[in-house]
């Protein structure tokens, strides 16, 4: 018998575990007042002044705690926003609430009270597109500067107009070395990057210090800023834009990156995967989780032990050895561009009994590595009295901020969409996803450590599924076509479990062979959104520490 | 009053000089070469042995393209940073700026005018040696609020202000565990401190133990070793430089020569702590075979060894941890030490 008081069942959740749509729309009543059909799931059309309500509704009634993603676009005729809703208890159940802004006037209420994490969402809606978000707290532009003129991803930006700006009317970042009276104690505004030894990347953390203690932090984004959205809308869906995933997260999660987008393309035309080649991108891209979460682990260390710390050689080290299996299967070390719609671009290399030992070798040294990260790491004491309680991140907090991956995770947040929204092979093995409930830089830390040891599991399976595949079924490839084509006004969201969590496309296709509008959700970009709810009223190093533990890659972060 | 130690006296000897006159040229020429023989030790130290032994730690190889064993870089080292330009940021203090660095090298070096290093290299040896080699060492921490706060720069200042917060919380126990070897010694001349220790204290299988004070205290050389890593800034402590957290504290702004003078001085300072604990705890230049100046560079090295090990393997304390365990841990410790030391050894006596 359980003490646990039952939960209430979501409206519009059916007793096995399907979601009724038609149940939703009731629940919404007069403010849906359309209802689109997307790939993933159907989306709800409601008046830009309803979004609010709509979003309560479905949040507080419907159990969609989770706004996934923000995706704002222009038609010919009109704006859109499209809010992707999710759950954490089954992120399977979705829906899409889509608000249409006229385009002389492209006012929308913002979600923000209702979702915290559409804050940045929408300040990146109203940044690229030109959607402006009514009741917003801070709409300023995010990625771009801050005197920039037109919405480059608007239909009437024109790229060839100089953004020429003087340099006064930049931001001066020594203008605001004022300091700011909290009426209790006077504080100190300093800049923490963008060039500093541990912001891992160009990211500017704008820092109100009262002392050591931090008073307030704003991360200033956009640095690294390479209009990835738009270079895949100027891309062919079938071989021109499979490079680009590989320059977001760069730190070696290439082909987790290359994943997402081949999972939604091959959704939305429709294109199977053989097994073979499902088997040899799950154990790549496993190889590639291994690779991002050392580099994690071991530039986290930097953060807190210094930087002449072992471990951060000892990380590399071992990332070293998943890098040379990685090259021998894709040809390359960092930029794979191994996936290809419909299969991988080529197999197993020759020969095959070589590779399998050369990876073998990997797996059966790693538990021996894993205990010496153990003892030089998490079981030493003064890392402990560093890292326990500190960065904390509650569940609650988590959520509404929308963080995924080892964030969520390292906070008890039992999501992975490996085994939530299984595809590729995963659902065929056999592994377990890490939580852990102590919500601190300590837990994250520790979720990624015990992650590596899953991701070797998958591994093991995968090489003896590969070894024993009969000859004639090693088929790495289905047939597609060689120009994709979707039919127009497909719309598709979908999302992988990469290295830093959940990775999703946005893809709308206009019938021609590039999509319309590709927008990337980056779990880096939400997951640094978090940054302020740990580190207010902590110390510096803790700030530092913190911006380790959620192992962000600002080439993600920024696009 | 200066007592008149071997070093000068020899040197005037040799020079044939007698007197007042003599005493002074041959303090100062062995001055110079207490002098160089430590910058000697850095400049090996610093741009070479540093960068091996972390190396050793991490599975690297280091220097190794200039000269043999890459012993060159020391010198295309010292090339390198002398012809950089020293850039001064706008704002800074400049008297203040500028006599930072210098003052940082120079308290450092003072501290090895009392420290007998075997073989008659011993420049002074006055009556409160110990007591000397203390406050000298304590200036370093005023060059380092100096260089913290005349910088124009909040990570300078940060760093200069968390030097002085690190410094408040581990010289007392410092102090206080030296205190417990003199009420041992019953002497704080540095001279009567080596020899004291040079009496045996057990023999075990036919090898005599001499009664050097990390045999008869072990406990306080643990914890001098690691007040010692407070005092030289280094892993668990190194938290007023901090380069992962506020760019590199008080010497952020630095560049050129101020940089070297300001890594002279955190160099020589580790040093001065190895021949500290040498003296105090190791017998100084006592051992077989090899001359006493030998053993001695070879113990200061050991401490050097040990810094740069725990450099390599500990996470950084938070600066209010390090508050917590110098003033709530250390200082504790240290004077249950110094009362347990007083009540042993008045009870044998």
């Amino acid at each position: 018998m359980s003490l646990e008081e039952p939960r209430p069942t979501d409206v519009g959740e059916t007793a096995d575990g399907e979601l009724d749509y038609d149940a939703l729309e009731a629940l919404l009543g007069e403010t849906a007042i359309d209802r689109e059909e997307h790939v993933n799931a159907p989306a709800f059309v409601v008046r830009p002044d309803e979004v609010q309500e709509a979003l309560e509704a479905l949040r507080e009634q419907a159990g969609f705690d989770y706004l996934s993603c923000v995706t704002a676009q222009e038609y010919a005729d009109r704006y859109e926003s499209i809010y992707h809703l999710k759950k954490y208890d089954d992120p399977t159940q979705e829906v899409g609430v889509v608000v249409p802004t006229p385009t002389d006037e492209p006012v929308s209420q913002t979600g923000e009270p209702v979702y915290r994490t559409a804050d940045w969402h929408e300040r990146e809606a109203y940044d690229l597109v030109g959607v402006e978000y009514e009741g917003h707290p801070d709409l300023r532009r995010i990625l771009l500067p801050e005197t920039w003129q037109g919405h480059p991803l608007g239909r009437d930006y024109d790229p060839e107009k100089p953004q020429v700006v003087p340099f006064r009317e930049h931001a001066n970042p020594l203008e605001e070395d004022a300091r700011v009276e909290t009426g209790e104690a006077d504080t100190m505004f300093i800049n923490v990057g963008p060039h500093h030894p541990a912001t891992h990347g160009v990211l500017h953390v704008k820092t109100v210090l009262d002392g050591e203690q931090i008073v307030d932090v704003e991360p200033d984004i956009g640095y690294l800023h390479r209009c990835e959205e738009q270079m895949c809308q100027q891309g062919t869906y079938r071989h021109q834009i499979m490079p680009y995933p590989d320059r977001w997260d760069y730190v070696s999660a290439g082909i987790l990156n290359e994943w997402a987008y081949a999972r939604a393309a091959e959704d939305m035309a429709d294109i199977d995967v053989p097994d073979y080649a499902q088997v040899i991108r799950t154990m790549s891209a496993e190889l590639c989780r291994i690779a991002s979460h050392m580099l994690a682990l071991g530039t986290f260390c930097l953060d807190v032990f210094g930087d002449f710390t072992a471990t951060f050689q000892y990380a590399f080290r071992d990332r070293e050895v998943v890098q040379n299996i990685l090259e021998d299967l894709t040809g390359q070390r960092l930029m794979f561009n191994y996936l290809r719609l419909g299969g991988v671009a080529w197999g197993l290399p020759e020969p095959r009994e070589e590779f399998f030992e050369k990876t073998r070798d990997f797996l059966d040294d790693l538990p021996e590595k894993m205990k010496e990260y153990h003892n030089l790491v998490t079981s030493n004491e003064i890392f402990q009295v560093r890292c326990v309680d500190t960065g904390e991140l509650p569940p609650a907090v988590a959520k509404q901020y929308g963080a995924t991956g080892p964030v969520a995770r390292g906070s008890g947040v039992d999501i992975d969409l490996r085994r939530d929204d299984p595809y590729g092979y995963y659902d065929e093995l056999d592994w377990d996803v890490v939580t852990e409930d102590g919500c601190d830089n300590y837990s994250r830390v520790l979720v990624r450590l015990r992650e590596v040891e899953e991701s070797a599991k998958i591994i093991e399976q995968c090489v003896d599924l590969l070894a024993e595949w009969p000859e004639e079924e090693r088929t790495i490839q289905s047939n597609v076509p060689r120009t994709l084509k979707p039919d127009p006004d497909t719309e598709i969201y979908r999302g992988v479990e990469a290295a830093k969590g959940e990775l999703g496309i946005y893809m709308r296709s206009d019938g021609t062979d590039k999509p319309a509008r590709f927008k990337i959700r980056s779990p880096c970009f939400c997951n640094l959104h978090t940054l302020r709810e740990m580190t207010q009223g902590e110390y510096i190093p803790d700030l530092i520490a913190s911006l380790g533990s959620l192992d962000i890659v600002l080439g993600e972060v920024d696009r | 009053m200066l007592q008149t130690a071997p070093l000068p006296d020899t040197i005037a000897d040799l020079l044939g000089i007698g007197g007042t006159l003599g005493a002074v040229v041959g303090g100062l020429v062995g001055a110079a070469l207490i002098g160089t023989l430590m910058l000697t030790m850095t400049a090996v130290a610093g741009p070479w042995a540093k960068r091996k032994i972390t190396a050793a730690f991490t599975d690297r190889y280091a220097v190794n393209r200039v000269g043999p064993a890459g012993l060159l870089i020391i010198a295309a080292d010292a090339v390198r940073l002398l012809s950089k330009e020293l850039i001064v940021p706008e704002g800074v203090d400049r008297p203040a700026w500028d006599i930072a660095p210098l003052l940082l090298a120079w308290s450092a070096l003072l501290g090895f005018a009392v420290i007998p290093m075997g073989n008659g290299i011993h420049l002074a040896d006055p009556e409160i040696g110990l007591v000397y080699v203390f406050a000298v060492a304590s200036i370093a921490s005023l060059a380092l609020v100096m260089a913290g706060y005349g910088s124009n720069n909040k990570y300078s200042m940060l760093g200069g202000l968390r030097a002085v917060a690190q410094n408040l919380a581990y010289e007392i126990p410092l102090v206080l565990i030296a205190a417990s070897v003199v009420l041992f010694s019953g002497s704080l001349q540095m001279s009567e401190i080596v020899a004291a220790q040079a009496e045996p204290l057990a023999s075990v299988a036919g090898v005599t133990v001499p009664s050097w004070y990390a045999f008869v205290n072990p406990f306080a050389f643990a914890l001098f070793m690691i007040a010692n890593l407070m005092e030289v800034g280094r892993n668990p402590f190194d938290i007023p430089e901090a380069p992962t957290e506020i760019v590199a504290g008080y010497q952020t702004e630095y560049s050129s020569v101020y940089f070297v003078l300001i890594y002279l001085g955190e160099f020589i300072h580790i040093f001065l702590g190895g021949a500290i604990i040498a003296t105090l705890f190791l017998g100084g230049p006592a051992g077989p075979v090899l001359p006493g100046i030998l053993w001695f560079i070879a113990k200061i090295w050991a401490v050097f060894l040990f810094t740069q090990w725990a450099r390599s393997a500990l996470p950084r304390l938070r600066i209010d941890q390090l508050i917590q365990v110098g003033w709530k841990g250390m200082l504790v410790l240290s004077l249950a030490n110094l009362l347990l030391t007083a009540v042993i050894v008045g009870v044998i006596a």
